[in-house]
């Protein structure tokens, strides 16, 4: 029996009493976001099933429920009844169904608590459905009714409250740099090594995720070294570095569009040439691919991954690698948000390949890589912690063939879920970023050490 | 008018009601608006549509790890679209009839792979309870219709039969799910056009 004093979830609360002002809001922002490749889907889905092979839930748990065309055809049936005239005539025939409170709860825990949004059912699927999408409009029409997991609605409110979604201050932001900086001229031996803060007109405005000044101020460092080594203009925002935008996963498009904005708006004050992302995954489809959507409007200026940045230094003998300071054998996770549906497909791999002298693929890979299971907002929303456990299995199946000692993954998100699973798994597996390993390998100007 | 003369009439009239439907229908889906693009592109849309239409149809796991189902669903489709040419042949052309011998196979292939996939359908639990009635229906439908198609190769005359069919089923298919036929090539082409501009897709084809 529940303890009369226990706090009742609040989710849980919100769906007991939803009333049908909540529904009629989920159903305009439903609408809403319905474009004309929505509406064919809707038509086009025929509930083959055959997409099953491609979830990673699907695979290591097996319940119908997380089945994509499951989880689609939740959505799609909504759309169906209440805004196509066959849906309405024929309802349940066609597979139509109403937007009721049971439905609504059914969205939340399978849409929110089933699936990461990588997008891998959408590339297998038999028709080319952009399922991963649709199941974020639907996250967002839950989102206008205040339906979002509690976890994940709070990572988006510090991020909008605090300016990242760490809730880091300012001063404590700004120390962290002081400190990596005397790290940094330690390491390069340049006493005249800087990190730059504020830097008017630098060409590079470098954003990261706030996990780094955290929890992994070594990839600070790492980052720093490489463009110290590279002799790059570059700066970080004091206010504005902070490049996730968890908006993406609870479907907020308001406050997806407001995170983006401040990097624009960071880029556009100090005058920066390149907007350059750190690793992370979801940031990088956020702001590369989401954000000018979200904010309606074309950049004009070009959006980069660290790793085509990176890439570009070693294609351009900008920074000299070692590949022996990494010997240990050393496999790479593709980030569904970076890779299968950013497009940042190969740039990781060259860096590896001139930076480590054992690399090993996994399969698949590229865009075909299972998910790790930390992507769609899983890590925050701890009430499917269990689901993206056991969902992970598939990657660390993937991991232990390998036989790696080091799994490299350019998204800290996936760093946390893949040191998760190592441990989960037993798989003795340490995670690392790219520019981690890059940076290890960098052999500076006068530097011989090996 | 004799009953074949004004079921032939019909056969006619429900085919193009069904076009107009469709026609209507995408008009309705257009109405929605389409997604207009302001991220910078970082590959060609180009190269990701014909991905979607070509390569991108073998390499997708729904058909790499289900070449059965994928060469039953081929055949299938082909045998529908065969099954049209029968009946417009026979409705437009009584005097000069099609030639049997080339419709016959695939007719009954077709309804076999019909049956089969019905059978499928009904049989795997998980694909059974994530049907709705229209997706037995309509695989039925098209069973029956392409059962009776062969028929008629051999007893011209079922061609009443056929025709009272084929009229339920063009009057049926923008209701259904059948009208996934006519929807398919866009939402692929969307998605080649999405994927292929982020350079996403094809992408490398190293794939270890």
């Amino acid at each position: 029996m529940e303890h009369p004093t226990a706090k009742k979830d609040p989710l849980e609360e919100k769906l007991e009493n939803l009333t049908d002002a909540d529904i009629e809001k989920i159903l305009a922002e439903f609408r809403r976001r319905f474009r004309a490749a929505d509406v064919a889907a809707v038509h086009t889905c025929m509930r083959c099933g055959l997409c099953a092979d491609a979830c990673h839930y699907y695979l290591a748990n097996g319940e119908l429920e997380d089945l994509p065309a499951y989880k689609l055809n939740l959505v799609l049936s909504v759309f169906k009844r209440h805004f196509t005239t066959a849906g309405k005539l024929l309802g349940g025939w066609t597979g139509a169904k109403k937007l009721n409170a049971a439905m609504v709860r059914e969205w939340v825990d399978t849409l929110f608590g089933r699936c990461s949004g990588c997008g891998r059912c959408t590339i297998n699927c038999t028709s080319g459905i952009n399922i991963h999408a649709l199941i974020r409009a639907a996250r967002g029409a839950l989102a206008a009714a205040g339906l979002v997991p509690p976890e994940l609605q709070a990572t988006v409110m510090t991020a909008v409250e605090q300016g990242n979604n760490m809730g880091i201050p300012r001063q404590e932001w700004l120390e962290t740099i002081a400190w990596i900086e005397e790290e940094l001229r330690a390491e390069t031996g340049d006493p005249q090594a800087r990190i730059p803060v504020d830097a008017r007109g630098a060409r590079i405005l470098y954003t990261v995720n706030p996990r780094e000044p955290k929890f992994f101020p070594l990839s600070l460092l790492a980052a720093a070294k490489m463009f110290t080594a590279a002799g790059e203009s570059w700066t970080f925002s004091s206010d504005h570095y902070d490049v996730t935008n968890y908006g993406l996963y609870s479907g907020d498009d308001a406050h997806a569009g407001l995170l983006s904005e401040r990097l624009v708006k960071a880029r556009e004050d100090l005058g920066a040439e390149i907007l350059v992302l750190g690793e992370c995954g979801h940031g990088f489809a956020s702001t590369r691919w989401e954000a000018p959507q979200w904010l309606n409007k074309r950049f004009p200026f070009p959006v980069k991954s660290v790793l085509e940045v990176a890439a570009d230094y070693v294609r351009e003998g900008r920074i000299r690698l070692n590949p022996s300071r990494n010997r240990k054998p050393v496999t790479l996770h593709d980030p569904c948000n970076l890779v299968r549906l950013g497009g940042v497909i190969e740039e990781q791999r060259y860096l590896l390949r001139n930076a480590v002298t054992d690399f090993r693929e996994m399969t698949p890979n590229r865009q075909k890589n299972y998910c790790c299971g930390g992507g769609g907002g899983q890590l925050s929303m701890t009430r499917y912690a269990k689901r993206r456990l056991a969902a992970g299995r598939i990657k660390a199946d993937q991991i232990r063939k390998t036989e790696a000692e080091i799994v490299v993954a350019p998204c800290h998100n996936c760093i946390d879920q893949l040191t998760e699973l190592s441990r989960e798994y037993k798989l003795g597996t340490e995670a690392k970023t790219v520019i981690e390993v890059v940076a290890n390998a960098i052999v500076l100007p006068g530097k011989t050490r090996s | 008018m004799t009953l074949i003369g004004l079921l032939r009439f019909l056969t006619i009239g429900a085919a193009a009601f069904c076009v107009a439907a469709l026609t209507f229908l995408t008009f309705r889906t257009f109405a929605f608006g389409r997604r207009e693009y302001f991220s910078a592109p970082r590959g060609y849309a180009g190269n990701g549509i014909i991905y979607a239409f070509g390569r991108g149809m073998l390499e997708k796991e729904s058909v790499a790890l289900h070449r059965p189902t994928f060469a039953g669903g081929i055949l299938y489709h082909g045998a529908i679209f065969a099954g049209l040419i029968y009946l417009f042949w026979t409705v437009l052309l009584p005097k000069t009839g099609p030639p049997l011998w080339a419709f016959r196979p695939v007719l009954l292939a077709g309804a076999a792979v019909g049956l089969a996939l019905f059978i499928k359908r009904a049989a795997k639990p998980h694909l059974r309870r994530l049907s709705c009635p229209d997706d037995f229906f309509a695989n039925l439908f098209v069973d029956v219709f392409l059962a009776l198609a062969f028929l008629h190769t051999y007893v011209p005359a079922l061609e009443p039969v056929l025709l009272s069919v084929s009229i339920l089923l063009f009057v049926y298919i923008p209701l259904g799910k059948i009208r996934h036929c006519f929807f398919f090539f866009y939402t692929r082409f969307v998605f080649g056009l999405h994927y292929g501009r982020r350079g996403a897709l094809p992408g490398s084809s190293r794939e270890a």
